[in-house]
């Protein structure tokens, strides 16, 4: 993805700090409390009988990026995607939309909210299953009082841009569960919503499908530039479409980083396992292994490449060569990588990977999961 | 109850101390142990005694005859009940002009081209014959008759089964207290409801008709919250995420999404509304049930049969349709739906029209043909050759007989014999053991409720007719079940059969039992056994074959044979069927056996009737409340802590 990580200057679009959602009787009580607070889940069950779904995160989410929050099934990822527009009414901490406090709204500010400023695409669809596509495309518009040639018109222009010309008059039970998907993208679409909020969109896809699903998402973030916000469970989908990751793990951001971040420095051990099969040379680029160039020649011969290129595409330029490439920022030389630090990163050696990381305008948290504060706009909310 | 006493065997010291049957049955015992020495000394100890019944009739035939008093100038009768009872009459009058407006062939047409658009062109057919039928046998005036209380009976039931369901399905705690009276009503028999309406409204139409509304909304009630509760959790909560308002999300999501519920619901209100307007005759519905009524009354087979087939033939043919109309939803709808709708009502009122205008609206009386006679000479020779002396087998009248003497008699002497302490005791224990201790109380209250009203020994007669009934129809319908899960050719055999069977009024079953086996006990108990067998064969069918095909495919891997497939997987993993089986064996036969009352059954049902044949409402009121009061423990009794929708489904 294109999107380049200067820290926004702007007002993010989802700025959430502090979020806590608890189930459980009294549920109130724990975030405040700093006793229960630092429990683990299932100290916190056996006392109060609650369940810590999300635990006192904060991120923010930029104009145009993608936004992917990354955990295994039970980390609390779906109810944090559900707390953004309060489908699931958080328990403490503050969520703003373009600065606008969430939690304050009151119902028809939610509502509205939810009609035109962030759409959601869910796991199982949720389509209704006694509309024809075409229908199912146009309820958002329908919810918001458009009138039926209007919103039919509408909706046949997104069912085109997913690519389902010619099923508009199907009934969800009669496609695919692609197709089905991709009606629930289009209804996501045909508000023109300023967010897209994706919970686990392609779980329930078989592995070639779900591979055309993300090209799909790829292709329509890089047209429309929109804001994304992208739940999986899948380490390879995240990567391959986020331009930040938050990890998550019990209900806590154990990490928040680029993918680069996540896989060339991992912040704990937990995060370690994760990305440990993860081919770095596909996901880290040549930044991680360059260095200055040693000699005025080094910098004026080899091949070029450019530093946001993976280390496998210098690899191959490197092999091609037969010498050490120049990492050229528009047209300036800016390091140089030869075979022995592409190897290195291949091999996961970190000597160079940690200096390289200095250098980095947003630096990744090493320990601490929960600041991700730090690598995110420091504006307030 | 010896278990408790025997010290835990080494072998299994856990199963015996833990099992939670062998732990309540303790408890009882305990109790037991403490109260019924007490009660034995305190009161006598053979049937219930004289000083714990409380005599209601007094109080009630007051009431009763209060009630006949005011009925022209309380003012809850001028301003309300008077109203109602005014617009039930109108509506089922104007309904029932209508039909005889658009004459018998507007009535078919519009009949089989609603068939046609809802159910397809095999079942119109079927609907045009089925109606074609009832004015060949002679019944068109009364089939007219039971259509326009059904109409009107089935747009209350609807109307009001809507409404309670969207309560219960919106709200919690509505739910809450809706679910327990709305699954206690739905396991009544029918005959319990007479009495109440019959007391505000006397005996006529109106009470019929609400009668029928009271017997058949609980169930589109129940199904309309089911399907409000049962939406896909997911699809709700996207139609939120686009930012409905709650009523868009009732009307387009919620609603549309428990459609097919709803119809299920619908087809169920018809079948049970039919079901009562046809038993409602004892309580002035006319029409149908009531031409069967009078026949059998004189004993007239050939006559209630001709009355009992257009029954058969409404109840199968509205079923279908409705059914048919559920099944149907999801697919892609026809193109052009609404111009077919407007041609087939055209056709319709062209058809009608043309009745009109050759003056053909009446059933041509040369058309009929008069089935009663041949059907009687037939009986009368089945009377003189099967009744009795047939060689080897004996005769179905002898059969009757010793079925009475060797099975109802002991058994109904068995059960007055009994302590009454130890008939509740029985009821509490077993209740106790299948449920909570919640259904074993409320068993157990209901139980001795029958007691204080001072009716033990009918009610206690109508239970062992049950008992026998729930015996036979027990085992045949296991192994019926059990042969229909194992082999798709029984099965396949089987299934028209039940379907039919399942879709005929429970008062239909008398005429049949009454040619064979003449009036009595047996007749009724037989009546009890085919009405409950259909429901009992099919849960324990469907039970067996949904067992989970992987335990099944496990147990043959290993190589068991079929006979320990079945004992050691099938049926422990449908156990929770069986006992549904059993449960609703139970509901079904006694429904059947307090009507069996009409056919000389006796006891309870004989007791209602009675009291509606000489105005006598105390003595029939009482054997009501006994009723409820039976069906509550015997629901309660069988009752697994799970339940489904009833027959019918």
């Amino acid at each position: 993805m294109t999107t380049t990580g200067t820290p926004a200057t702007d007002t993010p679009v989802f700025a959430v700090h502090g979020l806590w959602k608890v189930f459980g009787p009294k549920a109130g009580r724990v975030p405040g409390d700093p006793r229960l607070a630092d429990l683990d889940p299932a100290a916190l069950r056996a006392r109060t009988g609650c369940t810590a779904a999300v635990r006192d995160v904060s991120f923010d989410v930029r104009k145009g990026e993608v936004f992917v929050v990354m955990g295994l099934s039970g980390s609390g990822k779906s109810t944090l995607v559900r707390c953004l527009t309060r489908l699931i009414e958080p328990t403490a901490g503050t969520i703003a939309i373009d600065g606008e406090d969430v939690r304050a709204m009151d119902r028809a500010r939610l509502r509205t909210l939810r009609r035109h400023r962030a759409a959601m695409v869910f796991q199982h669809f949720g389509l209704l299953p006694h509309r024809t596509v075409l229908d199912n495309v146009a309820y958002g518009l329908e919810i918001q009082g458009m009138g039926r040639g209007e919103r039919r018109e509408k909706a046949a222009e997104v069912v085109a841009k997913v690519g389902l010309e010619g099923m508009e008059q199907r009934r969800p039970a009669q496609l695919s569960g692609g197709q089905r998907q991709r009606v629930g993208l289009a209804r996501a679409l045909a508000v023109d919503p300023e967010v897209l909020l994706f919970d686990e969109p392609f779980s329930a896809l078989d592995p070639l499908i779900r591979r055309d699903m993300q090209e799909e998402v790829i292709r329509l973030h890089r047209e429309e530039g929109r804001t994304m916000v992208f739940i999986t469970h899948d380490l390879q989908e995240a990567l391959k479409l986020g331009d930040r990751i938050a990890l998550m793990r019990d209900g806590r951001v154990v990490q928040l980083g680029t993918p680069e971040e996540i896989v060339g420095s991992p912040a704990d051990d937990y995060v370690r396992a994760f990305v440990r099969d993860v081919p770095r040379e596909q996901v880290l680029t040549v930044r991680t292994a360059m260095r200055p160039p040693l000699s005025s020649e080094e910098a004026a011969t080899g091949p070029g490449v450019s530093p946001d290129a993976t280390v496998s595409e210098a690899i191959e330029a490197v092999s091609r060569a037969g010498t050490s490439a120049r990492v050229l920022d528009r047209g300036k030389c800016v390091g140089v990588v030869d075979a022995g630090a592409l190897l290195d990163v291949v091999a996961g050696a970190s000597a160079t990977t940690a200096d390289a990381r200095a250098d980095r305008a947003v630096p990744a948290p090493r320990r601490e999961p929960a600041p991700p504060t730090a690598t995110t706009s420091e504006e307030p909310v | 109850m010896a278990i408790l006493t025997a010290p835990a065997g080494k072998a299994s010291p856990r199963g015996v101390r833990t099992s939670p049957a062998v732990r309540k049955l303790a408890a009882l015992t305990l109790v037991a142990a403490v109260l019924v020495p007490l009660a034995a000394a305190r009161w006598a100890s053979g049937t219930w005694p004289e000083a714990l019944t409380v005599d209601v009739s007094g109080p009630l035939g007051g009431a009763s005859d209060w009630i006949i008093d005011n009925r022209d100038s309380h003012p809850l009768f001028l301003h309300f009940l008077g109203h109602v009872s005014n617009a039930v009459v109108l509506s089922v009058r104007a309904v029932y002009l209508a039909l005889l407006a658009v004459g018998w062939a507007g009535v078919t047409g519009v009949a089989a081209l609603i068939a046609w658009r809802a159910a397809g062109v095999r079942l119109a057919l079927g609907t045009a014959l089925a109606f074609l039928a009832c004015g060949l046998l002679g019944m068109w005036v009364p089939t007219m008759q039971t259509l326009a209380l059904m109409v009107v009976a089935v747009a209350a039931s609807v109307l009001v089964g809507v409404l309670l369901g969207l309560a219960a399905g919106l709200s919690d705690r509505m739910d809450r207290v809706l679910r327990p009276v709305l699954d206690t009503m739905q396991v009544l028999p029918a005959f319990a409801y007479l009495l109440p309406v019959v007391l505000v409204f006397g005996i006529g139409v109106p009470a019929a008709v609400l009668a029928t509304v009271v017997y058949a909304a609980p169930p589109m009630a129940r199904l309309t919250a089911l399907g409000l509760r049962g939406a896909d959790k997911e699809v709700l909560e996207a139609v939120e995420s686009l930012g409905t308002t709650a009523r868009q999300r009732l009307l387009t999501a919620r609603i549309p999404l428990a459609r097919k519920e709803l119809l299920l619901g619908l087809n169920q209100t018809i079948m049970m509304a039919l079901s009562m307007a046809v038993i409602a005759s004892v309580i002035g519905a006319g029409g149908l049930g009531d031409r069967v009524y009078q026949a059998l009354a004189s004993v007239d087979v050939g006559a209630a049969l001709a009355a009992g087939i257009p029954i058969v033939l409404l109840a199968v043919v509205l079923d279908r349709v409705t059914g048919a109309a559920g099944a149907r939803l999801g697919q892609a709808p026809v193109p052009h739906a609404r111009a077919l709708w407007a041609g087939a009502l055209a056709a319709a009122a062209a058809v009608a029209v043309a009745g009109r205008l050759t003056d053909r609206l009446e059933w041509p009386d040369g058309w009929v043909v008069g089935i009663a006679e041949p059907v009687n000479r037939a009986v009368d020779w089945m009377t003189d050759h099967l009744y009795s002396g047939v060689p080897v087998v004996g005769g179905t009248a002898d059969w009757a007989g010793r079925f009475t003497t060797w099975v109802l008699d002991p058994l109904r002497d068995g059960l007055q014999w009994l302590p009454w302490w130890s008939v509740l005791l029985a009821v509490a224990a077993l209740a106790w053991v299948i449920g909570t201790w919640r259904t074993a109380l409320t068993a157990v209250s209901a139980m001795a409720a029958i007691g204080v009203l001072g009716v033990w020994n009918a009610s206690l007669d109508t239970l062992s007719q049950v008992l026998a009934a729930v015996a036979v129809t027990l085992v045949i319908g296991f192994a019926t079940g059990v042969a229909a899960a194992r082999s798709d050719r029984v099965e396949r055999l089987l299934r028209p059969v039940l379907d039919v069977f399942q879709t005929m009024p429970q008062f239909v079953y008398l005429i049949p039992v009454v040619a064979l086996f003449g009036v009595g006990r047996a007749p009724a108990v037989a009546a009890a056994i085919v009405y409950a067998l259909p429901a009992v064969v099919r849960i324990t069918a469907q039970g067996l074959r949904q067992v989970d095909p992987a335990a099944l495919e496990a147990a043959r891997s290993l190589g068991a044979t079929s006979g320990q497939q079945l004992r050691q997987v099938q049926l422990p993993l449908a156990r929770r069927a069986l006992l549904l089986a059993v449960n609703q064996g139970v509901v079904l036969v006694l429904a059947v056996v307090i009507i069996g009352g009409l056919v000389g059954g006796g006891a309870l049902g004989y007791d209602v009737v009675l009291g509606l044949a000489q105005g006598d409402l105390a003595t029939g009121l009482v054997a009501g409340a006994a009723i409820v009061c039976l069906g509550l423990t015997l629901d309660r009794v069988t009752q697994p802590t799970g339940r489904r929708t009833r027959k019918g489904a």
